[in-house]
This record gives C-alpha cells, structure tokens and sequence, in this order.
C-alpha cells in the first residue's frame, strides 16, 4: 500500500444485530492486514461495532427493509470509518453522558461515548444519520 | 460466545468463553434470566468467569450491568471473576472499576459468598 493510495471496502448489512459478527471480523482481518497493532485493532473494532448496533438498533430500528452502509477507507498512517443508517437521525447534544453518577447503572447508552473514546475523531453528519470516524496508526507500527 | 454452567458452593459460575458482540448480549441474558428463574425465590449468587471473554460491546457490559442490578434487587450477589485487559479497560473506560466486585482467584471469589 503506497503512501498516496486509498482503498475503499464497502460493506451493506442487514438491520438485525445478529450480523454485527460479520462487522467484528470484517473489521479485525482489515486492521491486521493494515498493521495496526493489537490494542489498537480493539479499540477501532468496539468502535465500529458500537456505530454499527447503533445503526442498526436505534437507527433504522431492526427493520428488516433497511440496511446500515459502511464504508472502510484504508490508507497508509489511518483508517476512516462512515457508518450510514436509514433513519431519522439524533442530535449528539441530546444523548446522556454515561459517566453522570446518575446513569452508571443504567444498562445502555455507552456506545457513543465508547466510539469517541476509542478514535481519534468522530464527527456526525446528514442529522446523525452519517457517522464518520478515523484513527490513525500509532506511530512506530508496521506496515505492510 | 460460548458458556459453560457448574456450581460450586451455592454459588452458580458462568464460564464464559469468546467475544461477547452484537446478539450475544440476548444469549448471554437468556442464560442469566434461566439460571435466576430456576433458583428458589429467584435469589442467586452468581460468579461470571471473563478470563475467556476477549472482547465484549456495550450491549454485553449493559447485561452485566442489568444483571448486577438484578440479583442485587432479589437478594443475591454477582461477582466477576478474572477480568482480563480489553474487558478491563472496558471496566475502566466506563466508571464501573468499582461498582463490580472483582477477583483473581477463583477460592477467593468462592469464600466471598459465604
């Protein structure tokens, strides 16, 4: 993979979370090919599997006649991640801080702050219906 | 994700084997609804083995979350047991270091019940 180069790997599921496997593995093998190391492959791995069963539960809402788009752009020093669902959309302000001692225990509501903890960036467009993410490779990794 | 059932003492250890992602979540509360189902009164003390466990969402930390509220409410304890690195910096990351009680040792965690 040249400097300059891109390689783009789109990706289409199923509105039910019973595929996010297929996302886990997809995943992992890219950023092992890539040379990401270990630690860093799991934390990009949470992250888009969190956008992923965001997607698919809260956006499109498991129906069965929508789909979660992702789109894996690859390059020499970093990964980019746009995860698209077909749904209405959310407004980042509105979404709770699951570190608040008031919402600890609440049994959901950790998978945006788990995107932005493990990437370098985050950014939602189109109303929240397009979610674009990018860590780059840690410096010192290999590349193949 | 794979888990395997055994007792030990009065207390129910799940072993839990794999990445817990995605649908596991259901699979994996499908099994904790059960074992609660089936103990008298519904109070249980749980050990849930995670040495094992090499990755695990939020949907999964939200079942362990949801359980640990759960059995608490019915009388019971959950514990975890063996928490290896991703699973802890997942602990870590979302403030619940010190909400679970955690072990190392399996005797140990076993002790604490009684």
């Amino acid at each position: 993979m040249g400097e300059t180069t891109e390689t783009v790997i789109r990706l289409e599921l199923p509105s039910s979370t019973q595929f996010i496997y297929v996302l886990d593995a997809v995943i992992s093998e890219m950023l092992r090919e890539m040379g990401f190391d270990e630690e860093t492959c799991e934390q990009v791995n949470l992250a888009v599997i969190e956008a992923g069963t965001n997607a698919i539960k809260h956006g499109n809402k498991e129906d069965p006649n929508k789909q979660a788009h992702f789109e894996f752009i690859l390059s020499a020093d970093k990964v980019t991640i746009v995860v698209q669902d077909q749904g209405i959309g959310f407004n980042r302000q509105d979404v709770a801080d699951p570190l608040d001692p008031a919402n600890l225990m609440k049994s959901s509501g950790r998978g945006i702050f788990l995107m932005e903890a493990c990437m370098d960036s985050v950014d939602y467009e189109a109303s929240g219906t397009i979610i674009r993410m990018v860590k780059h490779k840690p410096s010192g990794d290999s590349n193949n | 994700m794979k888990v395997d059932i055994r007792e030990r003492k009065g207390v129910t250890i799940l072993e839990i084997d794999g990445r817990i992602i995605g649908s596991d979540s259901l699979t994996l509360k499908q099994i904790i609804d059960d074992q609660m189902s089936t103990a008298e009164n519904g109070k249980i003390n749980l050990l849930l083995n995670m040495a094992k466990v090499r990755a695990m969402d939020s949907l999964g930390l939200g079942v362990v979350v949801a359980t640990f509220t759960s059995v608490q409410r019915t009388g019971g304890r959950v514990a975890l047991l063996k928490i290896s690195g991703n699973m802890n910096s997942l602990i870590v990351m979302t403030k619940l270091l010190t909400i679970f009680d955690r072990y190392d040792d399996e005797d140990e965690a076993i002790a604490s019940f009684q």
